[in-house]
């Protein structure tokens, strides 16, 4: 779905469209399932808070029409609702002290052509050194395919933050691949 | 890292022509970034973070069973509908009633829409400013790319013929079924279009018209007409009855600002300034008048002010410098 169709289908919802809004259900509600599960290490506690928050969406559509970036808003209203019921479970304090969200498996890294299985084991551990708003970066950008602006928005940080933590990551990586290739080197 | 190298990265993530390079998915792009880094050996660690950057990791994104998906859905409309009977009746009826009103409102709005519409100037109209490229898909599929200071307009009801002053880049969208004829009126001339991709510049007093693919019928303004075909070059002025025609390779010659870089090809350093003159509405001034008759070619990244004229400055061994909003050309130190 492209943005302007995005923003076509909100307007639809926004007035009281059931159509359009199972529409943009079954278009956003998997990326945010995701994301959600990212925050919590969760399932129950996800699921719960992102169908709440899809009806608490549905019942105040009526206010909602001045929503621009849509992307940006139902992330970041999602992540809200969901830390603060975590919270109110007294399971995390704040994002910040939650070491195991945005967590990744060497698994769900792509293969390509320049990865081979070792480099992507390199990758997973880069990725997984990083701090957890790093991770959550790294997981927005490339995971959820948000725009850096909308990175800026969800996690409120600076456009320049989001900026050094990209760097940050691709030389540590950078570094450890290098190392990793001179000591194949020295083996042999 | 420094702050210099810092505002270059960040250059170079905005740059669509450096993500060509990265995506390689721009001939010309391609060329010009290799040239580049060749002549900055010193920038390598920057054009190598900015690749990562862009390129970015490939995930396994895990998807959503839709039998999981559908079910979710349908949980969650059920519990909005049981919402709405929880609620006392008073509410209902209230509903209602805004429903009524609505009803109303949504009568009156679309008589006003009505009005307002037969009322109304049909033109539409898409302006740039200084520096700023849009990239516009019109009403019947045409996509045309707006350089900075230019200006597009057509009726409403026909977005097939379209006045031009300044430049644009167009991509027409062909409609076999009726053989519907798209035209661009600029104050020189009137190109007739099936469907092709074509430059046209009102630059200068005249019109310029570059031909990349298809055929156009050009109606010039003293009457005249001409045809072209795909890599021909047309400028005509109005009033001097001046007609140039020719064949052009279209990858090497003129300015092809579409891809965000100028292709030059032996310009001078005078000509090339005009282009940033038009593009960025600032004007500029020779310190050194010899400096006047120094060449250029290649590719100059058009998207940015600074990285343009820093690619000026290293192409031809100047130095331009922005003061009191003019860019004045001297030598190099």
């Amino acid at each position: 779905m492209d943005i302007s169709s995005e923003k076509a289908l909100w307007q639809f919802f926004v007035g009281g469209d059931l159509n359009a809004f199972s529409t943009l259900f079954k278009h956003f509600y998997p990326q945010l399932h995701n994301y959600g599960l990212r925050i919590s290490n969760n399932q129950e506690i996800a699921e719960d808070c992102l169908q709440d928050f899809f009806i608490y969406l549905y019942e105040h559509r009526a206010s909602l029409h001045h929503v621009r970036q849509i992307r940006s808003y139902l992330f970041v209203s999602y992540r809200r609702a969901l830390i603060k019921k975590l919270q109110k479970q007294n399971l995390i304090q704040s994002l910040d002290e939650a070491k195991d969200a945005f967590i990744f498996s060497q698994e769900e890294i792509m293969l390509g052509e320049e990865l081979s299985e070792q480099r992507s084991k390199i990758l997973e551990t880069t990725l997984n050194g990083l701090s957890p708003r790093e991770r959550e970066v790294i997981y927005l950008k490339y995971y959820s395919d948000l725009k850096t602006p909308e990175i800026k928005e969800v996690m409120n940080i600076s456009y320049q933050s989001v900026l050094n933590t990209l760097q940050k990551a691709f030389s540590k990586l950078r570094n450890r691949l290098e190392t990793a290739a001179i000591r194949e080197v020295l083996k042999k | 890292m420094e702050n210099n190298d810092q505002q270059l990265l960040q250059s170079f993530l905005n740059d669509p022509s450096f993500r060509n390079w990265v995506t390689k998915s721009n001939k010309n792009d391609i060329l010009f970034w290799n040239n580049w880094i060749l002549n900055h050996p010193e920038d390598i660690d920057t054009v190598d973070m900015a690749k990562s950057i862009l390129l970015g990791i490939s995930f396994k994104k895990s998807a959503l069973d839709s039998k999981k998906l559908d079910e979710t859905l349908a949980t969650v409309l059920d519990r909005i509908e049981a919402k709405k009977v929880e609620k006392p009746s008073i509410s209902r009826f209230e509903t209602k009633k805004r429903y009524w009103q609505l009803g109303i409102a949504a009568t009156v709005l679309a008589f006003i829409g009505i009005l307002f519409l037969l009322n109304q100037n049909t033109e539409i109209v898409h302006k740039t400013g200084y520096g700023e490229i849009i990239e516009l898909k019109l009403q019947d599929g045409t996509l045309v790319t707006l350089n900075g200071n230019s200006q597009i307009s057509y009726d409403k009801k026909n977005s097939r013929d379209i006045s031009l002053k300044g430049d644009a880049y167009f991509k027409v969208k062909p409609i076999p079924s009726t053989n519907a004829k798209f035209w661009v009126t600029t104050e020189d001339l009137r190109v007739e279009v099936y469907g092709t991709e074509f430059h046209v510049n009102t630059r200068d007093e005249k019109t310029n018209v570059l031909l990349d693919e298809g055929s156009v019928h050009l109606l010039l303004e003293n009457g005249d007409s001409r045809k072209m075909v795909p890599g021909e070059f047309v400028s005509f002025a109005r009033g001097q009855n001046l007609i140039t025609h020719e064949k052009v390779n279209t990858e090497l010659q003129y300015s092809s600002w579409k891809e965000s870089t100028y292709i030059f090809n032996n310009i001078e350093l005078s000509e090339v300034m005009k282009y940033v003159e038009q593009t960025y509405g600032i004007p500029f001034e020779f310190i050194d008048k010899e400096l006047t008759l120094k060449t250029i070619s290649g590719g100059i990244p058009n998207h940015d002010l600074k990285i343009c004229l820093s690619a000026i400055e290293k192409s031809t061994g100047t130095r331009i410098v922005l003061k009191d909003k003019k860019l004045l050309i001297l030598k190099e130190n």
